[in-house]
């Protein structure tokens, strides 16, 4: 194996157009997985010298955030804190300090890890994802690049994420066995507009529920033009633990996944500061526990 | 800070240890190193239970830097163990569990070393497993140490009773009877198993080891590879850890044996997934209580059945399994008991010593039936333990009268105010 | 491959293998033993150090990521009667036990500290929580951090 470092996105693609190169964000997922020999590569060719994949710039209507903008880097950035609310608290409940400091979101979407954090933050915020390869520069809606295997073709470049500017209210929860170092075991990702006390544009993602994360179309249509009052909370809760029931089926952990999603998506939701929490979360727990006793 | 440090009674004191690890200069074993030395690396079996039919070494002895690839036969006296020698250093044909340790590869860099165990080649015949120990410990289980253990997957069998059990349930108003299970645990030590494995200067075998009983590992070395004790000499490098998983042996004899055959020096670091092969595990406990008490919450009878899963090696399961008889009771005063505890050989991963050894698992047992049995009662479930706690003057199952020095009814009062209001529910 | 690097201040030059990590490097290169290996999948920060002012695990730092880099380890940090204070407090808290996390520990504070010398409870507790100590002394340790950026104020 050897290892280059490009210094310009040109010199980048060329690279990674030989056959067994690589890309290397910050590793975090792919060293593992070289060292389990889980993926072999003739060469990696490192990305952290390419000055346009580091950068998050807000202009006209979009957020641009780089391949190479860290978790911290992102954790950072005022604009990226308010304007995609979702994926800074998805950022900010990834890894550990020192994981977010060298895990890239380009990454994240490479290794696309069913329990990859951002996805579904990205997926709610509808960001589009910029692909770069000899024949050039395309744009596509990450939940299209989603329903791909692989994702994009040998050669292609992942440059980075757009993001419209002003598009609502997103939050964001995450189920993990502990607060730091956890692996989502489910999360969830909501945004919205408000329009006279009422949801539009309603958009909800779900990870660690299958194999890569997804947005609901059916949740989403059955929220949109609802009162955001605390029966809004409900019914969302409600809604979401049929989805995750048919996105499990079968698998072991869909009786558990299955309830636990209700509390997901009420912390999503509260996250969201304006919507209506509803504090009945009592209600939920007894609803899982029925046939404890 | 204010206070000062040392002094004596009352004083402040900086450990000494402190220092060192501040700096990062304490030597752990994977820290130390000597001129020339090799690396071994342990190929373990991926089956739990299995007969070796044969064993192909010729492509990993060919591989780059191999400077030695050792099986069963090089080694003198193949058992270790802190109360039986029932594990081998290296397996000759039947294996016990995940992680027994097969053949052993000495290269001259890590990297070698691993490669070239990469290319040992073992002919495994799978063997239906023991994972069950209710299943394990009955008559017609197949044995598994029929050498060293007999006939019986019973390793061990304590019974404690006092008084008499007919008399106890014939006054008994209130029955809770109960199963309960614990689980497997790892101690996870940070610090995964190394050790450094030398012939010194004098001809002597010289271990460095992160372990927690030096002495007992230089008499299973010796007596494993066939030395005098004073031809063996165990140094503790500082522990990172060990919560009862470095009692038993992991890698000292095979980095012994390495070295001594080759009279090179030997390292050998184990990744955090072999440290999971490699060493003791928490007891799983089954836990069949059955208690009874008067309406006026005086309890007057218990009996028990503890089953341990020993896994694969005995390690010192009677002990933890001696313990948790003992403790069966909890700090309650119970004038009849019948407590019956077992360790069963499984082909699980083998288990041993881990904090509280044998005493933690019996708690979630009895507190839980006080809970119910204050349920029943109608009383709170710190009134029904004020009433059966030990006492000076009190008996234990197994006896003995506390003299002095008996705190439980100290601590229950002063834990009240803690409490809020708890009831029976 | 050739890299150089910055370790404690000293530029050094090495030939190293594409797929030995900054830990290898560290560990068997330099002799820097004082980073620890506990898990080798960036799980426990054992082998947490500070790469250009940010922690990370070295375990998960390919040689070739750390080429034109600066690296602080725990040896570069104090000496026997020149403690950092992050170390001086470790020592006094009482928050050493086995000591196999505390290097990684010490640098996690002293990463936090050269950020922000005042910070709050929680941010102590965020900043440190890619490290584990399975002795379990996380009290005393983060009394510690606490009683260092006491230290760093005056």
């Amino acid at each position: 194996m050897y290892y280059i470092r490009p210094q310009t996105l040109a010199k980048a693609l060329e690279a990674g157009e030989e056959p067994g190169m690589l890309y290397l964000a910050g590793g975090t997922d792919l060293i593992l997985k070289l060292r389990r020999r889980e993926v072999q590569a003739r060469g990696l060719v490192d990305l952290q010298a390419v000055a346009e994949l580091r950068q998050i710039r807000a202009g006209g209507d979009w957020l641009e955030i780089g391949a190479m903008v860290s978790f911290a880097d992102l954790l950072n950035n005022d604009t990226a804190a308010q304007e995609a609310r979702a994926l800074w608290l998805a950022c900010s409940s990834m890894g550990a300090p020192q994981i977010r400091n060298q895990a890239t979101l380009g990454g994240n979407l490479a290794n696309c890890s069913p329990a990859a954090d951002s996805l579904p933050a990205l997926l709610v915020l509808q960001a589009q994802v910029r692909l770069l390869s000899r024949s050039g520069e395309v744009l596509l809606p990450l939940a299209e690049v989603l329903g791909r295997t692989p994702l994009w073709q040998p050669g292609t470049l992942l440059a980075g994420f757009r993001l419209p500017l002003r598009a609502g209210v997103s939050g964001f929860a995450k189920l993990g066995r502990r607060q730091a170092l956890a692996i989502a075991r489910l999360s969830a990702a909501v945004a919205l507009r408000e329009e006279n006390g009422r949801a539009c544009g309603v958009r909800v993602a779900f990870g660690a529920a299958g194999k890569r994360a997804f947005l609901s179309l059916d949740l989403a249509e059955e929220l949109n033009g609802l009162v955001l009052d605390r029966g809004f909370t409900e019914l969302a809760c409600r809604q979401a633990k049929k989805v995750i029931s048919r996105a499990l089926g079968e698998r072991a952990s869909a009786p558990y996944k299955k309830e636990a999603v209700a509390g997901v998506v009420r912390e999503a939701l509260r996250t969201m500061e304006f919507v209506t929490s509803g504090e009945h979360a009592d209600v939920d727990r007894k609803g899982g526990r029925g046939n404890e006793d | 800070m204010n206070d000062v440090i040392g002094g004596t009674v009352g004083g402040r004191v900086l450990r000494e240890d402190a220092w060192g690890k501040v700096l990062g200069q304490a030597a752990f074993p994977a820290d130390v190193r000597r001129e020339g030395q090799i690396y071994a690396v342990a190929v373990r079996s991926p089956h739990a239970h299995a007969r070796i039919r044969g064993l192909r070494l010729d492509e990993a002895r060919k591989a780059e830097g191999v400077v030695a690839v050792l099986t069963s036969a090089d080694v003198p006296h193949n058992g270790h163990g802190v109360l039986y020698r029932d594990q081998p250093v290296l397996v000759a044909d039947h294996v016990r569990m995940a992680g027994d340790p097969v053949v052993l590869v000495g290269a001259e860099t890590p990297a070698q070393a691993r490669a070239a165990a990469g290319r040992v080649e073992v002919d495994y015949e799978v063997l239906p497993g023991l994972f069950d120990p209710e299943e394990a410990m009955k008559e017609e289980a197949p044995a598994l140490h029929p050498e060293i253990h007999g006939g019986s997957n019973i390793v061990y069998h304590l019974p404690v009773y006092k008084g008499d059990t007919a008399k106890g349930w014939a006054e008994a108003e209130v029955t809770v009877e109960r199963d309960y299970q614990t689980q497997m645990l790892d101690h996870a030590f940070l610090q995964p198993e190394a050790v450094l494995a030398y012939v010194d200067e004098r001809g002597h075998l010289v271990v460095e080891v992160a372990t927690q009983y030096a002495h007992y590992d230089r008499g299973e070395i010796a007596h494993a590879l066939g030395l005098k004790f004073n031809q063996v000499r165990v140094r503790t490098r500082s522990v990172g850890g060990a919560f009862g998983g470095r009692e038993d042996i992991s890698l000292q004899i095979m980095a012994a044996l390495m070295a001594w055959h080759t009279q090179r020096p030997v390292k050998m670091e184990n990744t955090r997934e072999e440290s999971f092969y490699s060493h003791s595990k928490r007891h799983p406990m089954r836990m069949h209580y059955k208690t009874g008490a008067t309406r006026a919450g005086k309890l007057t009878v218990m009996e028990a059945r503890i089953v341990g899963d020993a896994g694969a090696y005995a390690s010192w399961s009677p002990n933890i399994l001696r313990k948790a008889a003992i403790h069966a009771t909890g700090p309650y005063e119970i004038p009849h008991v019948r407590v019956d505890a077992y360790a069963v050989l499984t082909n699980n991963p083998y288990t041993g010593a881990m904090r509280g050894f044998g005493a933690a698992q019996p708690v979630l047992a009895y507190e839980s039936q006080m809970d119910l049995l204050a349920r029943e009662l109608g009383l709170s479930p710190w009134e029904v333990r004020l009433r059966n706690i030990y006492r000076a003057g009190s008996e234990t199952a197994t006896g003995q009268v506390l003299s002095g020095s008996v705190g439980m009814e100290e601590c229950l009062k002063a834990v009240k105010s803690y409490l809020g209001e708890v009831s029976g529910r | 491959m050739k890299i150089e690097l910055k370790v404690n201040g000293v530029d050094r030059r090495l030939e190293v293998e594409p797929e030995e990590r900054l830990l290898d490097i560290l560990r068997e290169r330099l002799h820097l033993t004082g980073t620890k290996e506990g898990c080798g999948e960036g799980e426990c920060g054992a082998c947490t150090v500070i790469m250009d002012g940010k922690t990370v695990n070295s375990c998960m730092v390919l040689a070739g990521q750390a080429d034109g880099h600066a690296v602080t380890t725990i040896e570069g940090l104090g000496k026997r009667g020149s403690l950092h204070p992050v170390q001086k407090a470790f020592l006094e808290e009482g928050a050493v036990q086995c000591g196999f996390c505390t290097p990684g520990m010490v640098l996690s504070a002293k990463a936090l500290l050269d950020r922000n010398p005042h910070p709050g409870k929680e941010e102590i507790a965020v900043a440190m929580s890619g490290n584990l100590c399975r002795c379990t002394g996380y009290d005393r340790i983060l009394k510690a951090v606490e009683r260092a950026a006491g230290e760093v104020e005056q």
